[in-house]
């Protein structure tokens, strides 16, 4: 089978899908290829731009705040790219000026959807993670949004968990918060915990927060949970209900609004690990956004190889269990992710980009084909400097397109966007979904306009 | 406990196996561990229980082994498993080598009930195990056994505790005192409570294995042992049906044994100068374990490695001979020689020699008491030994899965029904924790509850918690939760407890750190560094001893 599209878009998770929204606004055909669960769905559903920088221990009050200092101190880092004028580093106000228009445009598309989201680059905000941990982020989820809880002198903040569900401890994060907030001399004046009775599909034990937020989304089910949410509340005198993101897929809002309502206390839901509900909303808000916008979402498509003619690629080629497509083409956007999306692999020795046998780097621009991962790795497991194998990835130039070892170009329509790029961690930098949506808007802006130039 | 009849330094499978005689025997005892139950050199072996292959030219030691093979079968057939091994050969001169062994193995099978060593041809031998290099002319068949070596020094712990010995983990000796040429008092030092205490005793047992040395130093005497490292690497799960013995490219024998859901690949064996605390498998020990291997398994590189382990075997100390020609026995040495009276010390030894071990120094020890008891640790079963276990009517009882229900057989024979009873009333305690495993949660709440872990590290070794391919990446948040309720621990607890468990999982991680586990280890520092921001808490973390030497 054979198909055609201006643009073909490598990977559907953030960066892809932004990259081929952009094409498709700059009204060109597009088509998206996505093999597998992106790691953006994986993800807790809130938009990290920056919170540390490497091997840093004060957090940013604020994204621009940080952007600043990457600039100065990363150029290369993809945030800083943007800087970059007239082949020489300019100034952090570009970069700035560069994130808030992508932000800015994300907050718009997503604003009547499931992830409809809140927060700029004004300030970080601090939110609160299922193991009653903080961090410094830039976009939550509307259902997250906790209102300042930290500085109402008496509030009481309750953590709500549920039985047989064993992501979330409500003892452990409610101590665990408790304590910080202790050190830190703020916070809420009590913190409580407690758990409630849901029963999705008839489960007592072993529930996961997919069976819950599939259970809610059903119009009846919240009336198991309101009693139960009220009583505790009411005994307690909680003025905010943490809960575990499990509030809907498709309702959460609206459920989140109703809980509110009826039990007179704020409700939101905490920043959660993999298999994580906001994720997932995210990633359906995101695809729902592609497709209005004219976008064709190939699902379970992998692609397996692109050919080029002279300096431009022409085609790419991708497979599905039992077909095998060509997809003609002006311009690519290799979104593929690292190693959990699979752009990136490492063997004990070397590390190689999958799709277009790209030159890999280290985060310091050194050649990675040779390298034994194990070099790059902390003796300690969770370090504020990270692991630098994390960092490693493609290196761009500052239109986004890979760069081989001549220092040119690999095509002239080739660009690549998310977590594939490297020179930056966002492990401990926490900045993945940003610099996955910055570098997925400006690298579907490039790559339309290298399709434009073929006609 | 201010005064004791024996003092047992040590609790790896010899220390435990004393300590177990020696309270059967009706003596005050008191077992010191310095960190947990199997956490050092028993703890990084393969759990064989083996008849010898390797030490064939000493036969008193393989009838030794065979004899032990029979008394572990009877008094912990719940958690031994047996293997077929496959042994192919690529050339005619295996072939000679194998015969000889073939007529050892074979006298002794019918004791261990087993058959004696058949001798495959290439298609039958693809038959049993297809990933077999098709070249190879013909192949040995044969069978052993192997034990849970985690689960069997806890059951020895525990049958002794039952039996009146107080087994004291975290709890580390810092000195002997010898008072008329006899040992007087030991000093330890408590690291969970922070206190020294010091106890009177008659004698001492010195089960410390590569630690043996120092611990002798303490009541001025000498133990001298020759430290050997050995290294595995561990595959995620069963990828070939039944063991296979391969020979290195060293011609040393190496081996491939499903072990658990896992294989394990193992192992090297060299003269060792490091900290037994800071050991981990280096880049050479892997590839030449892969290497070796993939001569008979061409296949193997392609297999995930989810991690590595490392341990020193406390070799009996004969010198200027090569690895595979110290002898695999064990000395026990009766320090009286140089007028220290009541201290014993072990050097060498097998897993499968323990309780044998055990019963040598326990017979000293009552000699010297003046106590008469003969020993019944070959007759008394360990705890959960009672009778066979119905797999699918408790499956179908208690509602839940049979493969988890097995896994539970697997680690506790009968008194599997205490962890089960405890979701009778609460049954949301049926919730899988360790998915990998699997682990329930009422399990964890029972070993925390009986089997006195302190961390989570602790509880791996009792319940395989984090041992899968994921390697702890989605149970250590919640298992450290249900410990921290257990013990009433407080929110840092709960935050250190998670760190110190990635901290003991990237270790064995780290080295072998390549492929599927980059994908794996993105995901856990996703969750734990990026999600949850632990890399920026600031709580009290003690770097560990293996932290400090990159």
């Amino acid at each position: 089978m054979n198909l055609e599209a201006d643009i073909v878009i490598v990977g559907g998770g953030m960066a892809g899908l932004v990259a081929g929204t952009i094409a498709s606004e700059g009204g060109l055909s597009s088509i998206v290829l996505r093999k597998g669960e992106s790691a953006t769905s994986m993800s807790s559903g809130a938009i990290d731009v920056v919170g540390y920088l490497p091997d840093g221990t004060i957090p940013f009050e604020s994204p621009k705040e940080g952007l600043v200092a990457l600039a100065s101190l990363y150029p290369f880092h993809p945030y800083s790219i943007l800087g970059f004028g007239e082949g020489k580093p300019a100034f952090a106000e570009k970069v700035i000026t560069g994130v808030e228009a992508a932000v800015g445009w994300l907050k718009d598309k997503l604003k009547d959807s499931v992830a409809k989201i809140v927060g700029g680059l004004d300030s970080n905000i601090l939110s609160l993670s299922i193991l009653g941990t903080t961090k410094p982020t830039c976009l939550i989820q509307e259902t997250m949004v906790s209102d300042g809880f930290a500085n109402e002198f008496d509030s009481t903040l309750l953590f709500l968990g549920v039985k047989g569900y064993p992501d979330f401890f409500a003892s452990a994060a409610a101590k665990s918060f408790l304590e910080q907030s202790e050190i830190e001399q703020e916070g809420p004046r009590k913190v409580a915990h407690s758990t409630v009775r849901i029963s999705p599909f008839g489960n007592t034990c072993n529930i996961s927060a997919s069976e819950i937020a599939r259970h809610l989304d059903h119009d009846d089910a919240l009336g198991e949970l309101l009693p139960q949410i009220k009583k505790t509340v009411d005994t307690l005198g909680a003025t905010h209900v943490a809960l575990p993101p499990i509030l809907g897929i498709k309702n959460a809002r609206g459920n989140r609004q109703r809980i509110e309502e009826e039990v007179g206390a704020i409700v939101f839901e905490l920043l959660a690990f993999p298999p994580s509900i906001p994720g997932l909303r995210l990633q359906r808000a995101l695809e729902e956004t592609y497709r209005k916008s004219g976008g064709q979402l190939l699902l379970g498509h992998e692609a397996l190889s692109a050919y080029k003619e002279k300096n431009r690629y022409v085609s790419v080629q991708a497979g599905a269990p039992r077909r095998s497509i060509r997809i003609s083409t002006k311009a690519v956007v290799s979104a593929t992710g690292k190693f959990i999306g699979g752009g990136l692999r490492g063997a004990e020795d070397g590390l190689t980009e999958t799709v277009f046998n790209l030159m890999t780097v280290t985060g310091n621009l050194i050649q990675a084909d040779n390298i034994r991962p194990y070099d790059y790795t902390s003796p300690f497991a969770v370090d504020t400097g990270g692991h630098s194998i994390f960092s490693c990835g493609l290196t761009v130039d500052p239109q986004f397109r890979p760069v081989m070892p001549d220092g040119q170009p690999d095509a002239d329509n080739l660009f690549a966007a998310g977590s594939t790029l490297a020179g930056y961690d966002y492990l401990v930098e926490k900045s993945g979904l940003g610099v996955a949506l910055v570098s997925g808007f400006y690298a579907g802006k490039n790559a339309a306009d290298a399709a434009k130039e073929v006609d | 406990m201010t005064k004791s009849d024996v003092v047992v330094v040590g609790g790896g499978s010899t220390g435990t196996a004393v300590a177990r005689d020696c309270a059967l025997r009706g003596l005050k005892t008191l077992m010191l561990e310095r960190d947990d139950i199997a956490s050092a050199t028993v703890g990084t072996c393969a759990g064989m229980i083996s008849s010898g292959l390797k030490y064939m030219d000493e036969p008193h030691i393989v009838d030794m082994c065979s004899q032990e093979v029979v008394h572990l079968n009877r008094i912990a057939r719940h958690i031994v498993m047996k293997n077929p091994i496959l042994t192919p050969m690529l050339e005619l001169s295996d072939l000679s080598s194998g015969g000889s062994f073939a007529e050892e193995y074979s006298k002794r099978a019918a004791k261990r009930e087993v058959p004696p060593v058949l001798f495959l041809t290439p298609e039958d031998s693809l038959k049993i195990e297809p990933k077999l290099n098709p070249n190879i002319i013909a192949s040995m068949y044969f069978e052993e056994f192997f034990i849970d070596p985690f689960r069997l020094c806890m059951l020895q712990a525990i049958d002794a505790q039952r039996a009146g010995a107080l087994i004291r983990t975290y709890c580390e000796v810092i000195d002997i005192t010898v008072k008329d040429d006899s040992v007087d008092e030991v000093l330890f030092y408590d690291r969970v409570k922070g206190d020294i205490e010091r106890v009177k005793t008659k004698t001492v047992v010195n089960a410390g294995g590569p630690w043996a040395p120092g611990i002798a130093k303490m009541a001025e005497s000498n133990v001298e042992i020759r430290p050997n490292k050995g290294a595995h690497v561990i595959l995620d799960r069963r990828v070939v049906n039944v063991g296979i013995i391969a020979k290195a490219v060293d011609g040393r024998m190496i081996y491939l044994f499903p072990h658990e859901n896992t294989v394990l690949l193992g192992t090297t064996a060299l003269d060792t100068w490091e900290d037994p605390d800071t050991l981990v498998a280096s880049h050479d020990e892997i590839e030449y374990l892969l290497q070796s291997m993939e001569w008979v398994v061409p296949s193997i590189r392609e297999a995930r490695i989810i991690r590595t382990m490392a341990g020193v075997r406390p070799l009996v100390a004969n010198w200027k001979v090569p690895e595979d020609k110290v002898t695999r026995g064990y000395e026990t040495i009766d320090h009286e020689f140089e007028d220290v009276r009541g201290l014993f010390s072990f050097t060498g030894g097998k897993l499968v020699m323990c309780r044998h071990m055990a019963e040598t120094v326990t017979d000293l020890v009552c000699e010297k008491l003046g106590v008469k008891h003969k020993c019944t640790t070959h007759e008394i079963p360990l705890p959960g030994m009672e009778a066979d276990v119905d797999i699918l009517a408790f499956s179908a009882d208690y509602g839940i899965s049979q493969h988890a229900v097995e896994r539970l057989r697997a680690r506790r024979g009968t008194e599997m029904t205490r962890v089960l009873e405890l979701t009778r009333e609460n049954p949301d305690w049926r919730t899988t924790i360790c998915a990998c495993e699997p682990v329930l949660e009422a399990e964890i709440r029972y070993s925390i509850r009986e089997e006195f872990p302190q961390n989570l590290n602790d509880l791996r070794r009792r319940v395989r918690l984090g041992t899968g391919p994921c390697q702890g990446t989605f149970c250590t948040y919640k298992a450290s939760a249900i410990l921290m309720e257990e013990l009433d621990l407080s929110g840092e607890g709960f935050k250190v407890d998670i760190l110190d468990f990635l901290a003991e999982r990237w270790k064995g991680k780290r080295q072998s750190f390549r492929r599927e586990q980059l994908v794996q280890e993105e995901v856990t520092q996703g969750m734990y560094t990026c999600v949850a921001n632990l890399d920026q808490s600031e709580i009290e973390y003690d770097p560990k001893p293996w932290e400090g030497s990159i």
